[in-house]
């Protein structure tokens, strides 16, 4: 399998200051399903910037597609054939639909990509009704995307990167704020993306998803390293692992009158300790 | 876990008196004023899409033939030719689909703010020597305000208020024709157009941005202050609220750089490489060509009539 992402003791602090991740060694391969897990603030989002090429590490090496990932590549605004490539072959779903919509209406917003990519407009307008259609948001199409609500916004975001037709989908806790049907929608829509064979990267502490949109499970401790990176099974088995990276927690409830204390652990069965 | 004072709890039925508030506080303004702008936007924004005049030209030609009229109108004395440029404007708005009414009220909120402030003074003979049109007051010979000699009776002169009413009908005219141009053009054709012009990107991708994430930052303002009314108890002293819309303020500037990032990252992300790139395909056709003539006659008689080279 070919490799899409070698990251080689890589590190990243914002302002010099805040370590945001430490000394990170990972290899992804295409074709791959893999989430990465950690609480908040243990740099999940910041290894997706850097993943996408948005920030750079400060530390150590990034590897994408084989050639190196640094500023000075990416900065070249024109005629920057590598950029191009990436853009084309990577697409990201931010956390925050607002900062990633900023067209003056649905069908612009999904049109965007493919037109920065240059392609001709016929291809554009086919790609981007057939994107609509797939994303059942015809209705959407002529409204502003600022007028529309948290689960319609996520949509358009998620219809504005797969209009691009990326192989690598990287997605910032993409369940974040949206209903339990459009939970669904998303997770079933991710399966499909993967059966096409689509490299997908999500970032996530919602432990219920995990084992249904990846294969591979990264998980980041509190302290900014990686804690485990294995199958799904294993790493959602591991309790002690999943406690010390501040995933689940002891929690003490009321069943009637009895009071008990358990680890909320991902495969929704609690043990009673009495 | 929690402390003693958080177990007392009273449900009600509350038995007090409620009393009617005979303003809107500060902060329900704001958030009123937020919600206007978006409606504001939103009815502005359907213009650009009606097939009128205006929105049927080819939009690098919009922009062009706007500048050239505004400037145009710029070098005009004549109240009487300005008042026709202006009257123009309306009949323009009426053809490109716009209520005319809806247009003049929306020019002539900016006219105070831009020309009445700035002008006003000039109408009195204080500033502006001439002939008597209406007396105000009788001072005196020697009379001073500060260390400022007044003249022995105010009284507003007829080149005065000649002078102000060309100033605000040239500032109408102009403003009138700027919105004309926002209005009948969509925003990203408009700042494509201007890349036309060879305005630096730099410049281009600034404009565009500022527009697209200043919907963002109202609808943030407006949270702000939303959850303020929430927590408001009772109402504070004026300058406390002053500190807390100070604090908002520069809260808002930190955020705006934040989302001025994160907004440029989502472009980049999607391959955006400084160029704004649409669907849309310029194509001049004739009446681009004859409105680019019209206008373009339109200055020069304008010119010859500034230079007094030709009268009306």
């Amino acid at each position: 399998m070919q490799t899409i992402f070698d990251l080689q003791n890589v590190s990243h602090s914002y302002l010099d200051k805040f370590e945001a991740l430490k000394d990170i060694n990972i290899t992804m391969t295409a074709g791959e399903q893999i989430t990465v897990l950690g609480a908040n603030g243990s740099g999940k989002s910041t290894l997706l910037l850097i993943l996408d090429a948005l920030i750079y590490a400060t530390s150590g090496e990034v590897y994408a597609f084989g050639k190196p990932v640094t500023e000075e590549r990416f900065n070249a605004l024109e005629n920057n054939e590598f950029a191009q490539y990436f853009r084309t072959k990577v697409g990201f779903v931010f956390q925050n639909p607002d900062v990633q919509l900023f067209s003056s209406t649905v069908f612009d917003e999904i049109a965007f990509g493919p037109l920065q990519l240059g392609l001709p407009n016929d291809e554009v307008k086919k790609r981007t009704e057939e994107v609509i259609s797939m994303m059942e948001i015809s209705s959407l199409r002529d409204r502003a995307p600022h007028t529309l609500s948290g689960g319609e916004k996520k949509k358009v975001c998620i219809a504005s990167i797969l209009s691009i037709n990326p192989d690598v989908l990287l997605l910032d806790e993409p369940t974040g704020g949206l209903d339990p049907r459009s939970q669904l929608w998303l997770i079933e829509l991710l399966q499909d993306l993967a059966k096409a064979g689509k490299t997908i990267i999500t970032a996530t502490h919602d432990l219920d998803i995990v084992e249904q949109i990846s294969t591979r499970a990264i998980v980041f401790g509190e302290d900014h390293t990686i804690k485990a990176d294995s199958n799904c099974d294993t790493v959602m088995n591991n309790l002690e692992l999943l406690m010390s990276a501040n995933l689940i927690h002891k929690h003490m409830h009321r069943h009637g009158k009895l009071m008990h204390e358990h680890l909320h652990s991902p495969d929704g069965e609690h043990h009673h300790e009495q | 876990m929690i402390p003693d004072w958080m177990n007392a709890t009273e449900a009600g039925p509350y038995q007090g008196a409620a009393s009617l508030a005979k303003k809107k506080g500060f902060a329900k303004k704001t958030v009123d004023g937020v919600l206007a702008f978006f409606q504001e936007s939103l009815i502005s924004e359907t213009f650009a899409k009606r097939k009128g005049l205006l929105q049927s030209l080819d939009p690098r030609v919009k922009l062009i033939s706007m500048l050239v009229l505004i400037v145009g109108v710029t070098l005009m004395r004549s109240p009487w030719v300005l008042l026709i440029i202006y009257l123009l404007t309306l009949v323009l708005a009426y053809f490109s689909k716009i209520e005319v009414l809806w247009f003049v009220k929306r020019v002539w909120v900016f006219i105070p703010i831009f020309a009445g402030v700035i002008v006003i003074p000039m109408l009195f003979n204080v500033f502006l020597a001439g002939n008597v049109l209406v007396p105000i007051a009788t001072l005196g010979n020697g009379s001073h305000l500060g260390p400022i000699a007044l003249p022995s009776s105010i009284y507003i002169t007829q080149q005065g208020t000649t002078y102000v009413v060309t100033f605000i009908l040239r500032v109408a005219a102009c403003v009138s024709l700027a919105i004309l141009l926002f209005l009948t053009t969509q925003r990203d054709l408009l700042f494509k157009s201007l890349r036309t012009l060879q305005v630096p990107k730099v410049y281009v991708l600034t404009i565009n941005m500022c527009y697209r994430y200043i919907f963002l930052l109202l609808d943030t303002i407006a949270d702000l202050f939303t959850a303020r009314r929430s927590r408001q108890i009772v109402g504070l002293p004026l300058r406390e609220e002053q500190k807390w819309v100070g604090g908002r303020v520069g809260y808002m500037l930190v955020k705006s750089l934040d989302m001025s990032d994160k907004v440029h990252q989502a472009m980049i992300s999607r391959g955006f490489d400084g160029d704004v790139k649409l669907m849309h395909v310029n194509v001049m056709r004739h009446r681009d060509y004859a409105a680019i003539v019209t206008v373009l006659a339109c200055c020069v008689i304008l010119g010859l009539i500034s230079q007094s080279l030709i009268s009306i």
